[in-house]
């Protein structure tokens, strides 16, 4: 454990851009919102900004990205391709403990099943990550009932802790202990880990009502969800509001379901695309030839949060799909947010 | 920063959005949190509209045909050519020249296509797509209130305690005032749908009125006819600030239960309690599609004249509604791209307008106006197109045969095919530009982007027009434009692109959230209306009855969704099961005629027959059947000999005789 | 897996010839242009690839050819896009594979039993790479029957195949077609009445199933119906895929995902999965 002044916390963004393109939370000025975002002077990031509006998913797993682009020449009867991996080094700096949890999932999921996925192995290769511990959860916040806040426990090479006049740098990899090692950042007393512990209870119990009364409230359901024992008329009243924008999925830390195009870009040649894409959407799961065998809204709406609860899901992320971020809720057209949810399906199992 | 706001644009909703611009593309979407429309929510449009912006299929370079081909020129060239070949066409009064403006362009590149074709080629001969959709809701609520435009607030849904949604499938043509809706009602507001389809705002209402095609004419007359004489009206507030109540009351009074229970096919008695109801209520809001068909004349006219005399007009929470379906549908009235109008509906036929005009644009005007294109398609000579959807099919005979055609947008399209010159515009990421959305809120969206290699934007194009006309304009940028409608413009007089700057930008007249009663200064006036209730009526050989449908399919056409993958896969989901198109009939019809999904039927009318494949869907009443009128490969032949009946938009219905093929 | 990579970034093949099937279907015999002799990377009987049409995309397809004899090939119907310009290509054209990806046929498991095979159209393709198989490997199984059903005569998948297995010692072999038509003097009618009308064999029996999902749920009930367990009814799915690797997710249902976990599984798995077949 090291310590850094809060005047100089910056300066660990500033050392990781000697060698890495620096992301992280900056509030946009003329909306107000914060987005995390790749920064060229590190003044820019505030680590006190609220939970940025997008995750950082977009950064390992971005919203299109070009994966390949060929030339055909049907005439010569030639064809080459050519892959387009991006492995350049990126850092993400004041992560969020439920976005790095997020990014937790991505990493089990796409590298750690029967196939590994290259195009995210080669995002993930170079990276460095600096957590942010939450000494106050934001309104929509719930991480303590999704085990994933509001301090991160993992997956970080350094994790950050607001002390009000320093903050306590935690290494959490050797690349971490590196870094912190190079910046001479002074060595930290092993009583503030206390201290830490008593800022993160006072952040769990600022936590609103529903997160905090019953932190299983979630896990309840997960049993339900699993075993699909969920009466269909709450589907249909959960699929009736929903409009079929993906926007829950765009926005989930840990939602990795994606299209694959080839736009051309000339009369012999294509770029092969990658596109974020949501189970909400009825072509999602429709063949060619048209016969869709996922048809009603209230079965694909079941299917994005058996991802996101059940059991069998967890197995892929060794944890629940769902880190408690609460963004579902905020861009949900419908009200049908994940918590929002886990009310109806709890509304119904105590009936 | 790399994530620049903006307005999304493809819809009249007019949301919010942050784009993630780096290296000159955009590399992805995010909605604005704290946009007073979209607060944070965007559909499957929006949040895929990278997907457009990034597309191959835009016009790359001015284009002239020679020896019927395309060949690649400089805008010197095409604009040259496009100039000589409109100055050869009789002026003024003429049928020779006709422009189709578009409703997605910006305000500023609408009004200076309205001012060239007026100013420069000398025409009134000016209109939009939408015609007469938009254009009727519009005369109903100017001749009204004053206002033509919204006369309530999408701000104020979450205040409003009774919500009526007429004949739109909100959730799917503008989602997000479909989620606006839904969480008002939510929150405790009683909203009531009626409708021909059970949609989904339909199984979100508290009531759901399914209505028989072609009768909600009667059930608006019908609803203020119970409030009437149940003494439910607003008497108050009909005497303070209405005029010619009397006459309307008349003209409904001669309406039976019976009567309306066997034209709408809804029992009387849960009319009477919406009426009930929306009288009740301390504040009601109507809302009814107004795109690309919209209802007609007369319907629009009883749900004016139903909400006025329930006192839910000009209040807080209160107002009649018309939702656009294209994001500039409003600002392209406001715009003045009509025969017979200047900007913000100011009549070509007042003098002192002309005058006004003539004035600072340095010509003097004429004041005669002139006609739809649409009207004048067996007859023009020449006509410019600007950023056009494939309706174009309805018309291509006329088009082909014409001897000009010029053809102006950002992507490529169909119309490029019977275009003479094709000349290139930027897109609305690569200029500044401001669009007028729904609710009257005028939104400027920057430049986020260089245009592609000598692509310029619209607005310099039409300067560089009419400068090879021989008329010198000196706009150096959209804000000059906008100063100069302002100028010109009461409604406009406060805009600027300075006091546009902030986020949600400025509603007209002066930032107004909505119509206000109090300070209006005018009475309200009661819309005249017919009593005439005659409904189609289905015969024994024709039994039963075809509803067109047009807005709710309209982004399957949609030139810009045509150019995205994951939008266009959702909207084109219908289609992709019914390539040919399909005729959507009920499950009790599809059993009397031994059919099932996709099987092939002939559907025949007193005028003519079509082939199609069945729908089965509990969506449709039986004994009606719909048909998406908008999907390229039905037009045929049959709808050609029912031109008179589309006219009549949404509510236009064909008695058929379906079989089984 | 095979030691070229080829997981994301397809490998670049060679069609060297192409054959007409039936309407809408045809056959494309490739060769792998990396490999040493264009020969193809090792397939199981049931596995899938993702096929590579440039300019236009890529989809999965069944591969029908026998692991040990048959020369690589697919066989396609055009439905969309991409299958479309596929069937635009002519014999040199080069097109992208990815794979062979998924589970296969569980030949080990079912060995010394009965085999049936149920068609209908299309359903033959990848059905054919087992029968194939099982044809080179008679001995180690009970008795081969097949039931072929199509629309029409003209709709029968694999003609010139049909005649051999008709003339296979040991296969029964019946061949239907919906209607009777002029010229066609075998069965007509449903392939699942024409099984009802056999001497079938229940026990130690195992049925592969494949077809439009109408004519699949009726096979799958005439062959509950007379005693052939849901866990003995071997069947592969199609889905929307775009990976082939586990990771788009547009093939899960419920817990599984048919790329990786699929395509072959039994009728009691599909069963549980809650989907529409």
């Amino acid at each position: 454990m090291y310590l850094i002044k809060k005047s100089s916390v910056l300066d660990i963004a500033r050392e990781l851009q000697k060698e890495y393109r620096v992301y992280g939370p900056v509030v946009e000025k003329e909306t107000r919102q914060t987005m995390f975002t790749g920064v060229e002077d590190a003044a820019e990031l505030d680590l006190n900004a609220p939970i940025p509006a997008m995750p950082p998913k977009h950064i390992v797993f971005p919203h299109f990205e070009r994966i390949m682009s060929y030339t055909y020449d049907r005439a010569a009867k030639k064809a080459d391709i050519r892959p387009d991996f991006d492995d350049s080094r990126k850092a993400l700096f004041g992560i969020r403990s439920c976005d790095l949890t997020g990014i937790i999932c991505l990493d089990r999921f796409f590298l750690g099943q029967e196939f590994v996925d290259e195009v995210y192995r080669n995002h993930r290769k170079n990276m460095f990550i600096v957590a942010n511990t939450c000494t106050v959860p934001f309104k929509q916040c719930f991480c303590v009932c999704t085990d994933s806040g509001p301090s991160a426990r993992e997956g970080f090479d350094l994790n950050l802790t607001d002390l009000g006049d320093q903050y306590l740098v935690e290494a959490g990899s050797e690349k971490g202990k590196k870094l912190a090692e190079k910046m001479g950042l002074a060595k930290a007393d092993d009583s503030l880990a206390k201290r830490k512990e008593a800022i993160i209870d006072a952040s769990v119990s600022k936590f609103d009502a529903i997160a905090t009364d019953n932190k299983a409230w979630i896990s309840r359901v997960v049993n339900r969800v699993t075993t699909g024992l969920i009466d269909e008329k709450v589907w249909e009243y959960i699929g009736n509001q929903c409009i079929e924008c993906g926007a829950c999925s765009y926005v989930c830390p840990s939602c990795s379901c994606f299209n694959i195009v080839d736009p051309q870009t000339s009369e012999e040649a294509a770029d092969r695309m990658r596109t974020w894409d949501s189970c909400s959407y009825e072509g999602y799961s429709r063949m060619a030839g048209g016969h869709n065998p996922r048809k009603p809204v209230e079965d694909r709406r079941s299917k994005r949060f058996f991802c996101k609860l059940s059991y069998s899901q967890s197995k892929k992320y060794l944890r629940p799909g769902c880190v408690g971020c609460g963004r579902c809720q905020w861009v949900c057209p419908g009200d049908i947010g994940l918590p929002n949810v886990v009310t109806y399906i709890r509304r119904d199992i105590q009936q | 920063m790399n994530y620049k706001s903006g307005i999304c644009t493809f819809c009249g909703t007019g949301c919010g959005h942050l784009l993630d611009v780096r290296e000159n593309r955009v590399h992805g979407v995010f909605p604005m949190q704290n946009h007073p429309v979209s607060k944070g929510r965007l559909c499957v449009r929006g949040w895929n509209v990278h997907e457009l912006l990034n597309t191959n299929e835009r016009i790359t370079t001015p284009l002239i045909r020679k020896n019927g081909e395309l060949v690649e020129a400089s805008y010197d060239e095409a604009v040259s050519f496009l100039v000589e070949n409109l100055s050869k066409y009789k002026k003024d009064t003429s049928d020779e020249i006709g422009f189709l403006a578009s409703p997605r362009s910006s305000n500023e590149e609408n009004y200076l296509l309205m001012k060239l074709a007026r100013a420069v080629f000398r025409t009134n001969n000016i209109c939009l797509d939408s015609d007469p959709g938009h254009r009727t809701t519009l005369d109903v609520l100017h001749a009204g209130t004053g206002m033509a435009g919204m006369l309530g607030s999408l701000e104020e849904i979450s205040k409003s305690e009774f919500l009526m949604v007429v004949g739109i499938d909100i959730t799917k043509q503008n989602p997000i005032i479909g989620s606006e809706l839904h969480k008002a009602a939510r929150a405790g507001a009683t909203m009531v749908t009626i409708d021909t389809r059970n949609t989904q705002i339909a199984k979100l209402s508290k009531d759901f009125l399914q209505i028989r095609p072609g009768a909600y004419r009667i059930a608006m007359a019908y609803l203020a006819k119970v409030m009437i004489d149940e003494n439910l009206h607003d008497a108050d507030f009909v005497k303070r600030f209405t005029a010619g109540y009397e006459g309307f009351a008349a003209s409904i009074s001669s309406l039976r239960e019976s009567d309306v229970e066997e034209k709408t096919g809804i029992p009387a008695d849960r009319l009477k309690e919406t009426a009930r109801a929306l009288a009740r209520a301390r504040s009601a809001m109507v809302f009814f599609s107004s795109g690309i068909s919209g209802f007609d004349r007369d319907t629009i006219s009883y749900i004016y004249n139903l909400f006025l005399a329930a006192g839910k007009v000009g209040r807080e929470g209160c107002g009649v509604n018309p939702i656009t379906g294209i994001n500039n549908l409003q600002g392209s009235y406001d715009m003045g791209i009509a025969p017979d109008l200047l900007t913000g509906f100011q009549p070509l036929s007042d003098g002192a307008v002309l005058e006004k005009f003539g004035k600072e644009w340095g010509v003097k005007l004429n004041g005669a106006p002139g006609s739809s294109v649409y009207d004048l398609m067996d007859r023009l000579k020449a006509m410019v197109v600007v950023d056009h959807d494939e309706s174009i099919i309805r018309n291509v005979s006329e088009i082909s045969k014409m001897e000009f055609v010029a053809y102006i947008g950002a992507f490529r399209n169909n119309f490029m095919n019977y275009a003479h010159v094709v000349l290139p515009v930027s897109t609305y990421i690569e200029s500044d530009g401001t669009f007028t959305n729904t609710e009257r809120r005028v939104q400027l969206t920057r430049k986020k982007i260089e245009p592609a290699k000598n692509i310029i934007p619209g607005w310099q194009l039409y300067v560089k027009i009419a400068e090879k006309a021989g008329v010198k304009w000196s706009y150096g940028s959209p804000a000059d434009v906008m100063n100069e409608i302002a100028k010109l413009t009461p409604g406009y007089a406060s805009i600027s692109h300075d006091t546009l700057s902030a986020i949600g930008g400025m509603k007209w007249p002066n930032g107004a959230a909505r119509f206000d009663i109090e300070k209006s200064g005018a009475k309200a006036a009661f819309a005249p209306t017919i009593a005439n209730f005659a409904v189609p009526v289905a015969s024994q050989e024709y039994p039963i009855l075809l509803m067109i449908g047009e807005s709710q399919h309209y982004w399957h056409q949609n030139n810009l969704m045509k150019k995205t993958n994951l939008p266009l896969r959702e909207y084109n989901a219908t289609l992709l099961l019914y390539p040919q198109g399909y005729v959507a009939i009920s499950p009790q019809n599809a059993k009397e005629l031994n059919v099932r999904d996709r099987f092939p039927v002939k559907i025949t009318s007193p005028y003519g027959s079509m082939e199609a494949m069945v729908q089965v869907t509990d969506k449709v009443k039986p004994n009606t059947a719909y048909v998406a009128y908008f999907v390229d490969e039905m037009v045929t032949k049959f709808f050609m000999e029912h031109k008179d009946v589309l006219k009549r938009g949404e509510d236009s219905t064909i008695p058929v005789r379906i079989a089984k093929v | 897996m095979s030691e070229i990579q080829n997981l994301t970034i397809p490998e670049i093949a060679t069609i060297t010839e192409i054959k007409d099937e039936i309407v809408d279907v045809r056959t494309f015999y490739l060769s792998f242009d990396a490999r040493t002799g264009g020969e193809a990377p090792k397939i199981k009987s049931g596995q899938f690839v993702m096929c590579t049409v440039f300019g236009a995309g890529e989809f999965a397809v069944s591969l029908p050819a026998c692991p040990e004899n048959d020369r690589f090939h697919l066989t396609v119907r055009r439905v969309g896009k991409v299958t479309n310009a596929l069937h635009a290509l002519s014999a040199g054209d080069k097109i992208g594979i990815r794979g062979p990806f998924g589970n296969g046929f569980p030949f080990e498991e079912i060995k010394g039993k009965n085999i049936i095979y149920v068609a209908g159209g299309i359903g033959l393709i990848p059905l054919r790479s087992s029968i194939m198989h099982v044809m080179r490997n008679k001995d180690e199984f009970g008795r081969i029957l097949l039931f072929l059903g199509a629309r029409t005569p003209q709709e029968l998948m694999y003609q010139y195949n049909l005649e051999e297995w008709k003339a296979a010692p040991g296969f029964e072999t019946y061949i239907t077609i919906d209607n009777p038509v002029p010229d066609w003097d075998g069965e007509t009618g449903f392939v699942h009445t024409l099984i009802k009308k056999k001497n079938i064999p229940v026990k130690d029996t195992v049925a592969f199933v494949c077809g439009p999902p109408m004519m699949f749920n009726a096979v799958i009930k005439e062959l509950t119906e007379m005693g052939i367990g849901e866990e003995n009814i071997i069947s592969t799915l199609e889905r929307h895929m775009k990976c082939g690797i586990g990771k788009c997710q547009h093939c899960a249902i419920g817990r599984t995902l048919v790329c990786t976990d699929g395509p072959v599984y039994t009728y009691r798995q599909i069963k549980t999965l809650g989907e529409q077949i």
